[in-house]
């Protein structure tokens, strides 16, 4: 029987795996919007979300537009191959529990 | 692996799934501007019926005007590859409109009212159609068979007929389906929130 994959704990939190497969679709996303489409607190997703740029999976970039700060996040290779590794996991595993 | 363990991942995998579907779909906090545009054409043809030689033009100019100024303090939304497309297709939607409809009229080229409606209604359906196939959409893909049925039709009758059903292509396909959009947003974005919660 194969060895069944350990899940990527990074990608694992629920915040930052909502997060993640928000950013898989969008070249880019505001804060807000990210706050908006998950239903998290300012707090919390901010807090996922260094989780995420300290493993590399996210990237930051702040600007003002028209005289309003504004927090870009980008998913970097590193995020979207984390993901990508994460989702095979999790069906492998699935699939060994339908086996078993 | 019990069961519990077994449920946690397929809600992972179910989160997964939602949330990309959430990131994808764009035209669903779309809705206000197909009610504002309705009523738009609703105002453009109540005025020109009372007289208003100028009613098509200033109404449209001061909808697009209006719906810059309310795009333009809305939040950054992302942009994506769907986005782009559909945005596009809209696009350029109002720039054929903004151009042939001014130069049919300057040009006196709309002897016949039912023409332009026609015209009209075919680039509508046109719109809807694209944008309803690309997200796969069946609430706008009937949206435009509404439009197209309307083109076809307003060429067999008086021009009283085909404003009528214009009017009423504009009720279905831009107020109605201007709501049903606008629910859809609220239900859907209700339904993430449950979703993503951590």
């Amino acid at each position: 029987m194969p060895e069944l994959p350990e899940l990527n704990p990074v990608v694992h939190g629920k915040l930052r795996l909502a997060v993640l497969s928000l950013l898989a679709t969008a070249d880019e996303a505001e804060f807000t919007w990210l706050r908006a489409q998950t239903g998290s607190t300012d707090g919390n997703l901010g807090a996922q979300l260094m989780k995420l740029e300290e493993a590399g999976y996210v990237s930051v970039e702040k600007k003002f537009v028209q005289r309003k700060p504004q927090t870009l996040y980008r998913m970097t290779d590193a995020g979207r191959q984390a993901l990508t590794e994460y989702v095979q996991a999790l069906k492998q595993l699935l699939g060994s529990a339908i086996q078993s | 692996m019990d069961a519990m363990e077994a449920q946690e991942l397929q809600d992972r995998l179910a989160l997964i799934e939602q949330m990309m579907k959430a990131g994808r779909r764009s035209t669903e906090s779309w809705g206000w501007t197909f009610l504002l545009w309705g009523l738009a054409y609703y105002v453009a043809i109540g005025w020109s019926a009372l007289g208003g030689t100028y009613a098509w033009p200033v109404t449209m100019v001061a909808t697009c005007v209006l719906m810059g100024v309310i795009l333009s303090r809305r939040d950054h939304k992302p942009n994506t590859t769907m986005n782009r497309a559909v945005i596009g297709i809209w696009i350029a939607l109002g720039v054929t409109m903004m151009t042939l409809m001014p130069a049919l009229a300057i040009s006196g080229r709309i002897a016949d009212a039912r023409g332009s409606i026609a015209v009209v209604c075919a680039v509508m359906g046109m719109a809807n159609g694209a944008s309803g196939i690309l997200l796969k959409w069946r609430l706008q893909q009937a949206s435009a068979v509404t439009w197209w049925v309307a083109s076809m039709t307003v060429c067999f009758g008086s021009e009283t007929q085909a404003l009528v059903v214009f009017m009423v292509a504009i009720f279905i396909c831009q107020i109605v389906f201007g709501i049903a959009c606008m629910m859809a947003e609220k239900r859907e974005a209700r339904g993430m929130k449950d979703g993503a919660h951590a």
